[in-house]
C-alpha cells in the first residue's frame, strides 16, 4: 500500500497530508480495524470512507483488514481473541451480530465484545419494480393472501434484516410468501429490476445510494420515516407492527481501557460531525445515527430476545 | 500408490481414476450425510451435493469396470519424493505465516522447497532465498499491502 | 447528441494529461498484479479506494478501471509461462498457452494474447458506447431459469474442453460442482461438507484450487523425472507469431470477441463463462481439433479475446443500470457513490463527460496495455531460460503468498496441499483439471438459480421450457449432446484423439 501511495504522490497527486498536530496515542503502531466482509461490500466501503477521517482525528495510522467469512463469525472471533490494548477494533453489524447468537453455537463469547459506537441505523424496506401494481404494503399483503406462495420476496441472504423483517411480517399478518435468498443487495436489486421476484428487501442506503429508476420503495421498516426518503411511509404507520433496521458500528475487546474506548468513540463522533464526511455520507445515502457504545449495548438485549422469540416459532435456518 | 505388475488388458490410469472418483464420491456422501434432501419445489441443502456425489461414485464404478477390459496402459512412473518435500515446505509456510511472519515462513518455504530438486546446490539456495525473501517482503508486504507480519514479533 | 460528438467529448476528457496519467498508472498496476497469482485486482482496488477520495472523480474511475482490465491482461502471462492461472478466465489460456510455451512458442502465445485482447477490448468498448442500454436489457431478462440453462450449456462445453474420455470429464465436472458447494448454503444457512470447520464456512476460494491443481501439481510432476525437466529449459523460438499462426488466430479472435461481449454482460459468471465457451467454440469448429490441448494457437486467441471482451463488457450493466456484476464492479460502484455519482441511465444524460470520458479512457488504456505488454514479452520469455531449480522456488513463493492474501490466513495455504496432492493423483489418472475448475466456478451459480427457479415455479420443471431464452439454450445443449453421443461422430472424435496421443 505504501508503494502505491508513494507512486501516486510522486505522480503529483494531491493526497491529504495526514496531520500529526494533535494526539499522542497510539503513535508506535497502526490500529487494526477488522471488517467482517469482503472488500467492496457496503460495510467495507463505509470503513474505507471513514479511514482518513478517523486517522486524522486520532492522529494514528489505521489499517483495514478484511476477515470475511461465516457471516462475520470469523472476524468477531478474531476480535474476541485480540489483545485489549486499543490496537484492534472491528466493525460489527446487526442483526447479524445478534441473530447468529440465536442461530448457532459460536466460536467466541459475545460478551467478550464491547460496542464502542454505532455509526448508522439503516432501515430495511420493501422494494418492487416500478411497473408493479403493488403500491403499498397493504396491497403487498393482499396479494400474498390472495395466492399463498405466489408472491415472492427476495432478500440479501439468510438471517439478514430483510429476511427477518419478512418473517415477522408474515407472522404478524398470517400470510405465506416465498422467500428467495440472494447473495447480497446487488443481486437482489437485479432480480427486482428484472421483475424476477414480486418484491425484495433493500435497505434505505442500498436503495437511495443508487440509481432508483425502475424501482419503487413501498415502505420502510424504520421506527420513523427516513430523512433520506421522507415520502416513503413506515410499516408501523401503515398499521403493521414490524420494525427492522440494520445497524453498523465499531466494537473492541471487552477489557479495552475505558480511556481508549472513550477517545475512539469521540473520534467516531467527530468524524460523523465533520461536514465533509457528512457530504460523502449523504452521497452514499448512509443514514448516520451516532449512538455511544453503552447506549447501543443497552438496546441489544431487547432485540436479542425478540430474535429468540422468532427463532423459537419459525427458525430461519434449516438445521 | 505403487505400480502394479503389468497384466494384460488393464488400463491402470483409468483404474486409478475410477478409484479416486469412487473414494471422493463416497467421502462427499459421508460428509453430507446430515443434510436435508428436500423436494424439487423446496430443495434442501443436500439435494444437489448428495445427487452429485452419487453420480461421481457411479461414474467411478463405470470407469473402473471399463478399465478392466481396456487395452493395457501403464501408469507413468511415480516418484513421490518431490511432492512430499513440497508438502512439507508449504505446510511449514501455512503454519508460520500468521505466527512467525513473512521472513521466517518464506525462508522455510524456499529452503525446504528447494530440496525437492536433487540438482539444487546449497550455495544457490542460500543466495536465491536471501534475494527472494527480501524482494518478496518489499513487493508483497510493503508494496501490495498483503496483510502478513514481517517479523516474528 | 450525435455519436461522434459524444465520442469527441469523451476523448477530450480522457486525453487531458492528468487523466492519461491515471490511465497509465492503473494499466501498469493492473498488469503487475495480474502477473502475480492470487493478488487480485479486488484487493488492490480496495486498498486504493480511500486514496481515490482525494482524486477528481473521473481520474479515480479511470485508474480503478485500468487496474481491472490491466489485471485481465497480465493474468494470462503466468498461465502461459508456468501453467498457473491466477483467475478463472485464465484457466483456459493455460491449456494451450502452456503447451505452446513448452514448444518454445511462448512469445507467439503472449503476443497473440496481447493483440487479441486489444482487439477484443476495442470492440467491447465500442459495444459499450453504442449498445450499452440494449445489452443491459438483455442481461435483465436473465432470470433463474435462464441461468440454469446457461450453466448446463457451459458445463457440457467443459466436457469438450478435455481431450480424454468424456465420462471422466463429466466426473471431473461433477467433482468441481460439489467443491463449489462447500460452505454455508445460501438458501438454508446450513453448513455443508465443512467437516465441522468454521474456516470452510465461506467455501473454498478459486485461487486455492487453481494453485493446487495446476501450480503445485505441475511443479511436483516436473521435478519427478530428469527428462521432463530437460524439456522445460525450452528452446526459444521466434518471439513474434509466424504468418501461419496469425492466419490460425484472427478468426478465433473475432469469434472470441463476439462471445465475450455478449456473455460478459451477464452478472455472475459471465466473464469466465465467455472464455470457456470461446474455447469450446474453437475446438468444435476447428478442422484440426486434435491439436487442442497440445498447443493450438486458436485455443489461446479465442479465449483471450473473449475474457478481455467479457471484462470490458462487465462495465455495461454497471454504467447503464448501476448493477455491479462482480466484486470489482461493486467497488467501482462504491467509488462512484462516494464521489456523488449514481451510475444508471441518469449518468449518461446528466454527466456525459464522465460516462464518455471513462469509455474513451478504456480504449486508450487498452492501447497503453499493448504498448506496455509487447516489449515485456521478450523479458518474460527470457525468464523461461532460468534453470528450473532456481525458478520453481520463486513460483512456489508466489503461489503461497498469493493464496495467503486471499483471506489473510494460513488455512488456505494448508488447503492448497490437499489440492496439490489431488492434482498430482489426477495427472497420474489422466484426468484433466480444466473441467473441474469450470464446474467449481459454475456450481454455486447453477445451484442457487436452480433452487430459485424451482421455488418460484413451485416445483414445476416445465419452467425451463416455458421461458424462451432458457428453452433455446437447452435445445442447443441437447443438440450438442446428441452430436457427442451419436456413434459415428464419436468414432471420429476418438480417432482424432488417438492420432493426437503421441
Amino acid at each position: 500500500m505504501n508503494m502505491m501511495r508513494t507512486a501516486i504522490l510522486a505522480a503529483g497527486t494531491l493526497l491529504a497530508t495526514i496531520g500529526s498536530a494533535h494526539a499522542e496515542w497510539p503513535k508506535d503502531r497502526p490500529i487494526q480495524m477488522i471488517v467482517a466482509f469482503a472488500p467492496g461490500g457496503s460495510t467495507d466501503v463505509m470503513a474505507r470512507a471513514m479511514q482518513p477521517y478517523l486517522e486524522k482525528e486520532l492522529g494514528a495510522d489505521i489499517v483495514i483488514e478484511n476477515r470475511p467469512g461465516a457471516s462475520g463469525e470469523i472476524a468477531y472471533t478474531a476480535l474476541a481473541k485480540a489483545k485489549p490494548d486499543g490496537y484492534t477494533f472491528s466493525y460489527i453489524n446487526t442483526p447479524g451480530f445478534l441473530s447468529m447468537q440465536v442461530q448457532r453455537k459460536l466460536g467466541y463469547d459475545p460478551k467478550t465484545i464491547k460496542p464502542i459506537a454505532r455509526i448508522v441505523d439503516d432501515p430495511a424496506a420493501i422494494v418492487v419494480p416500478a411497473a408493479s401494481e403493488i403500491k403499498t404494503i397493504a396491497q403487498f399483503i393482499e396479494a400474498a393472501k390472495a395466492k399463498p406462495g405466489a408472491v415472492s420476496f427476495g432478500s440479501s441472504g439468510i438471517g439478514t434484516d430483510d429476511h427477518l423483517a419478512i418473517i415477522i411480517l408474515g407472522a404478524e399478518t398470517g400470510t405465506k410468501m416465498t422467500h428467495i435468498p440472494f447473495n447480497g443487495a446487488g443481486e437482489t436489486r437485479t432480480a427486482i429490476l428484472g421483475a424476477q421476484v414480486t418484491g425484495g428487501g433493500l435497505n434505505v442506503s442500498e436503495f437511495g445510494g443508487n440509481d432508483t429508476s425502475g424501482l419503487r420503495m413501498i415502505n420502510t421498516f424504520g421506527k420513523e420515516r427516513s430523512p433520506q426518503l421522507p415520502d416513503v411511509p413506515t410499516a408501523i404507520e401503515s398499521g403493521f407492527n414490524v420494525e427492522m433496521t440494520s445497524e453498523r458500528g465499531i466494537a473492541a475487546p471487552r477489557e479495552v481501557p475505558a480511556e481508549i474506548a472513550d477517545r475512539f468513540a469521540a473520534a467516531v463522533k467527530a468524524t460523523l460531525d465533520n461536514p465533509e464526511f457528512q457530504k460523502q455520507a449523504k452521497q452514499m445515502a448512509l443514514p448516520l445515527a451516532y449512538l455511544s457504545g453503552p447506549d447501543w449495548e443497552k438496546e441489544m438485549p431487547t432485540r436479542l430476545a425478540r430474535f429468540q422469540k422468532i427463532w423459537d416459532t419459525t427458525p430461519w435456518v434449516q438445521q | 500408490m505403487s505400480i502394479k505388475p503389468a497384466a494384460n488388458g488393464r488400463d491402470f490410469p483409468d483404474i486409478l481414476a475410477g478409484g479416486v472418483l469412487i473414494f471422493l464420491g463416497a467421502l462427499g456422501l459421508w460428509a453430507g450425510r446430515d443434510l436435508t434432501y428436500g423436494t424439487p419445489a423446496m430443495m434442501g441443502p443436500g439435494f444437489l451435493p448428495k445427487s452429485l456425489c452419487a453420480i461421481i461414485a457411479l461414474i467411478g464404478v463405470i470407469v473402473l469396470i471399463k478399465a478392466l477390459s481396456k487395452p493395457h496402459e501403464a501408469l507413468d512412473a511415480v516418484n513421490p519424493k518431490p511432492l512430499l518435500i513440497l508438502v512439507a515446505a508449504i505446510a511449514g509456510f501455512a503454519f508460520a505465516a500468521e505466527r512467525f511472519g513473512f521472513v521466517a515462513a518464506t525462508i522455510w518455504l524456499l529452503v525446504v522447497g528447494s530440496l525437492a530438486d536433487p540438482e539444487s546446490r546449497w550455495k544457490e539456495i542460500f543466495i536465491s532465498t536471501a534475494v527472494l525473501t527480501t524482494l518478496g517482503a518489499l513487493l508483497f508486504v510493503y508494496g501490495l499491502g498483503v496483510q502478513m507480519p514481517i517479523w516474528p514479533f | 447528441m450525435a455519436f461522434l460528438d459524444v465520442l469527441m467529448l469523451g476523448f477530450s476528457e480522457a486525453l487531458t494529461p492528468t487523466n492519461l496519467m491515471f490511465c497509465f498508472i492503473g494499466a501498469l498496476l493492473g498488469t503487475l498484479i495480474g502477473v502475480l497469482p492470487g493478488i487480485g485486482p479486488t484487493a488492490t482496488v480496495a486498498i486504493l479506494l480511500p486514496v481515490t477520495f482525494f482524486l477528481p472523480p473521473l481520474g479515480a474511475l479511470i485508474m480503478l478501471a485500468g487496474i481491472f482490465y490491466g489485471a485481465q491482461y497480465g493474468g494470462s502471462t503466468t498461465a502461459i509461462l508456468v501453467n498457473l492461472p491466477g483467475e478463472a478466465s485464465a484457466v483456459v489460456t493455460a491449456i494451450d498457452g502452456y503447451q505452446m510455451a513448452r514448444k518454445g512458442r511462448a512469445g507467439a502465445a503472449l503476443a497473440i494474447a496481447a493483440l487479441g485482447s486489444f482487439f477484443a477490448g476495442t470492440v467491447a468498448t465500442i459495444a459499450l458506447a453504442v449498445a450499452g442500454p440494449t445489452l443491459s436489457a438483455f442481461a435483465l431478462s436473465f432470470g433463474p431459469a435462464e441461468y440454469v440453462a446457461l450453466c448446463i450449456f457451459g458445463l457440457l462445453a467443459a466436457t469438450i474442453l478435455a481431450h480424454g474420455s468424456v465420462v471422466k470429464a463429466i466426473g471431473m465436472v461433477c467433482l468441481g460442482l460439489v467443491l463449489g458447494m462447500v460452505g454455508i448454503d445460501v438458501n438454508s444457512g446450513s453448513a455443508r461438507m465443512t467437516f465441522g470447520s468454521t474456516d470452510l464456512y465461506d467455501g473454498i476460494d478459486f485461487v486455492v484450487i487453481a494453485v493446487g491443481l495446476f501450480g503445485i501439481a505441475e511443479i511436483a510432476t516436473n521435478l519427478e523425472s530428469k527428462e521432463i525437466r530437460g524439456v522445460l529449459q525450452s528452446k526459444i523460438g521466434r518471439l513474434w507469431p509466424t504468418r501461419e499462426e496469425f492466419k490460425d488466430s484472427w478468426a478465433a479472435v473475432l469469434r472470441g470477441t463476439g462471445v465475450g461481449t455478449i456473455l460478459g454482460v451477464l452478472p455472475g459468471g459471465g466473464a469466465t463463462l465467455s472464455a470457456f465457451s470461446a474455447y469450446s467454440v474453437e475446438k468444435r469448429i476447428s478442422k484440426t481439433p486434435e491439436k487442442f490441448g497440445h498447443g493450438a494457437i486458436a485455443g489461446v486467441a479465442g479465449p483471450e479475446a473473449a475474457n478481455n471482451a467479457g471484462a470490458q463488457a462487465s462495465f455495461i450493466p454497471l454504467l447503464t443500470l448501476g448493477i455491479p456484476s462482480n466484486s470489482i464492479m461493486a467497488m467501482m460502484l462504491g467509488a462512484m457513490t462516494i464521489h456523488g455519482i449514481t451510475p444508471g441511465p441518469s449518468v449518461i444524460q446528466n454527466q456525459p463527460e464522465l460516462f464518455w470520458g471513462l469509455v474513451a479512457s478504456m480504449w486508450l488504456g487498452n492501447a497503453m496495455l499493448l504498448v506496455i505488454n509487447l516489449p515485456l514479452i521478450g523479458l518474460w520469455v527470457k525468464l523461461l531460460q532460468i534453470p528450473y531449480r532456481l525458478m520453481y522456488p520463486a513460483i512456489l513463493l508466489f503461489c503461497c503468498v498469493g493464496v495467503y492474501s486471499v483471506s489473510n490466513r494460513g488455512f488456505d495455504v494448508a488447503l492448497v496441499i490437499l489440492f496439490g496432492i489431488l492434482g498430482y493423483v489426477l495427472r497420474k489418472a489422466k484426468c484433466e483439471p480444466g473441467p473441474l475448475l469450470l464446474g467449481f466456478v459454475l456450481g454455486p451459480l447453477l445451484e442457487t438459480n436452480l433452487r430459485r427457479a424451482m421455488l418460484l415455479s413451485q416445483g414445476d420443471w416445465l419452467v425451463f421450457f416455458e421461458r424462451p431464452i432458457s428453452a433455446v439454450l437447452l435445445v442447443i445443449t441437447a443438440l450438442m449432446l446428441l452430436t457427442l453421443i451419436l456413434p459415428t461422430i464419436r468414432k471420429n472424435r476418438k480417432a482424432a484423439f488417438e492420432a493426437s496421443e503421441d
